[in-house]
């Protein structure tokens, strides 16, 4: 891929949340009209649809994968509706794949769209269980009870182990992704958190407790990316893809070869070398934090603060609204909410609204570039993306 | 989730060129996959070498011995299945030939356990068909 060739154009989102009453398809429709709207084009100039899997439900999927928000969206010059799914990497891997199509001039203008409804279309028990065999080896971890509490406190307990990051700096990621939901109407979670709050919740999995761990809601979102020729007529700053970077490491969690590392470094080297720019370049980090330690171990590994260091930048406030290094600025999956591969899909929309300059109250000052990171499964893959304001 | 009995727990579902590793721990045996191209030990079983992709892989008896890389004591949230087991303890166990394990750590006080803590398998019959290994920590 080369540099700043393709944009995000138009972003939309509908509030995470618990809406029983209202279908699932409503969400996706509603978000894909908000990011058409955003990109000041008519609907017809979508000439290719990537929506993703809805987690929920396998028939619902089947009708997004079976062109039904073409048919729903009155869309009239679509060459191609086609799923992209990777889990929680779902948003990036197909991005990357719309930049290709755009480069290759396969389609001019592509419109993504994602909605779940993980907190009102399956039990809190059913969540658990839909969670305990999805991305997790039916022979050689399901039957030892493996499932995502134990997945993330694995990785949690070595970290710890090899960097002396204590519970009070895990437990201030949710302290600082809590004051950003606090100034996000589409969180969930908007009152604000204490470290002691953290700390004295429910015990889970040691040592990972109630409140590091993301909760599923309902919700949606959409994007519409095109070339950099033409977002630069539609839109007065568009959120430039600069560069990208991804490594593939395991399906089963235990084939990890470094629960400490993933393939964060490498990912991040490839998108910053695209870039041309260095991590100390980055404005706003829109980090995938279904659990704390993915936050610490993405920052510190694509380059953003030393190994070891990224608690103690959350306990201090350097992620916070005003601090040095503002971080997963919508309040992420502890806070805005999980919403299956909405995780981020919310990660790389507000990248894009950061660089936009829409973040209203959330907005960084003179935010040109920004860094999202997003993984699928069992953190089995490592994506890296840098979105920019100018090409 | 009053009134029905939790789920059975799951049992593996085995691919065909995993069935060595089964039958051997039926009958108290750790088994591990070996490939005599590149010399080193392969888990989880592989229809061909995960490093060179050739199909010279034999089955050895392994020391059963390792380290539990990483652990955690589950203790609430569990999935149905698994939650009449509370507390229990999962873990990832690098064995003494290279290769790392899911299993569980078992006969211990969990609050006793360390990353880095020297483990030896110990073997679970849980129906005529499966035997699962599990791990103790071995005494200093
Ligand atoms: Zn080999």
């Amino acid at each position: 891929m080369s540099r700043g060739k393709t944009a995000i154009v138009g972003i939309g989102e509908i509030p995470t949340g618990r809406h029983p009453d209202r279908g699932a398809i409503s969400y996706a429709l509603e978000a894909a009209r908000l990011a058409i709207a955003d990109a000041g084009i008519a609907k017809d100039e979508i000439d290719f649809v990537i929506p993703t899997t809805a987690v929920f439900s396998f028939q619902f999927s089947n009708e997004l994968t079976t062109c039904r928000l073409v048919e729903e969206l009155g869309l009239k010059s679509v060459s191609a509706n086609a799923t992209v799914f990777s889990g929680g990497s779902s948003s990036t891997n197909a991005l990357r794949i719309a930049s290709a199509l755009i480069e290759t001039g396969r389609a001019r203008c592509i419109l993504f769209v994602h909605c779940d409804k993980l907190g009102t279309g399956v039990s809190a028990q059913g969540g658990i269980d839909l969670f305990s065999t999805a991305g997790i080896s039916m022979e050689w971890e399901v039957p030892f009870g493996q499932h995502y509490s134990t997945v993330a406190a694995l990785a949690t307990q070595r970290y710890k182990h090899e960097t002396g990051t204590t519970d009070e700096e895990l437990s201030a990621v949710c302290v600082s992704n809590r004051k950003w939901a606090e100034l996000n109407p589409n969180a969930f979670f908007r009152k604000p958190l204490t470290l002691e709050e953290v700390m004295a919740s429910k015990m889970l999995a040691t040592p990972l407790r109630a409140k590091h761990s993301n909760m599923l809601f309902d919700g949606g979102a959409a994007f519409v990316v095109t070339s950099a020729e033409r977002a630069r007529d539609l839109v007065p700053r568009p959120a430039y893809v600069l560069g990208e970077g991804g490594v593939v490491t395991h399906f089963a969690y235990h084939q990890e070869p470094d629960l400490t590392r993933f393939g964060w470094a490498s990912a991040g080297r490839q998108a910053f070398a695209e870039a041309g720019i260095a991590p100390s370049d980055i404005d706003v980090a829109e980090i995938y934090d279904s659990y704390p330690i993915y936050q610490l171990i993405a920052m510190e590994e694509i380059g953003l603060c030393a190994r070891g260091e990224a608690g103690a930048m959350h306990l201090r406030g350097d992620t916070w609204p005003g601090g040095r290094l503002p971080t997963t600025t919508d309040g992420g999956m502890l806070s805005k909410g999980h919403i299956g591969a909405g995780g981020s899909v919310s990660l790389l929309v507000e990248a894009a609204r950061q660089v936009m300059g829409k973040a209203g109250a959330r907005q960084v000052p003179n935010c040109r570039f920004a860094v999202e990171t997003a993984v699928g499964g069992t953190y089995m893959d490592a994506q890296v993306t840098i979105l920019g304001n100018e090409p | 989730m009053t009134g029905t009995a939790p789920p059975a727990k799951p049992r593996p579902v085995v691919q065909p060129w995993a069935r060595p590793f089964w039958e051997a721990t039926r009958e108290g045996r750790l088994a591990l996959q070996y490939c005599r191209a590149c010399h080193v030990h392969v888990h989880y079983p592989r229809i061909a070498c995960p490093h060179c992709g050739g199909d010279r892989m034999e089955w050895r008896t392994a020391s059963g011995r390792g380290t539990i890389y990483s652990y955690t004591v589950v203790v609430s949230n569990a999935p149905s299945a698994f939650t009449a087991d509370m507390p229990y303890v999962v873990a990832i166990i690098h064995l003494d030939e290279g290769v790392r394990m899911l299993s569980n750590v078992v006969g211990c006080d969990p609050d006793a356990l360390r990353c880095d803590m020297p483990v030896e398998v110990v073997f679970e019959r849980i129906d005529d068909e499966f035997t699962l290994p599990k791990f103790r920590p071995i005494e200093a």
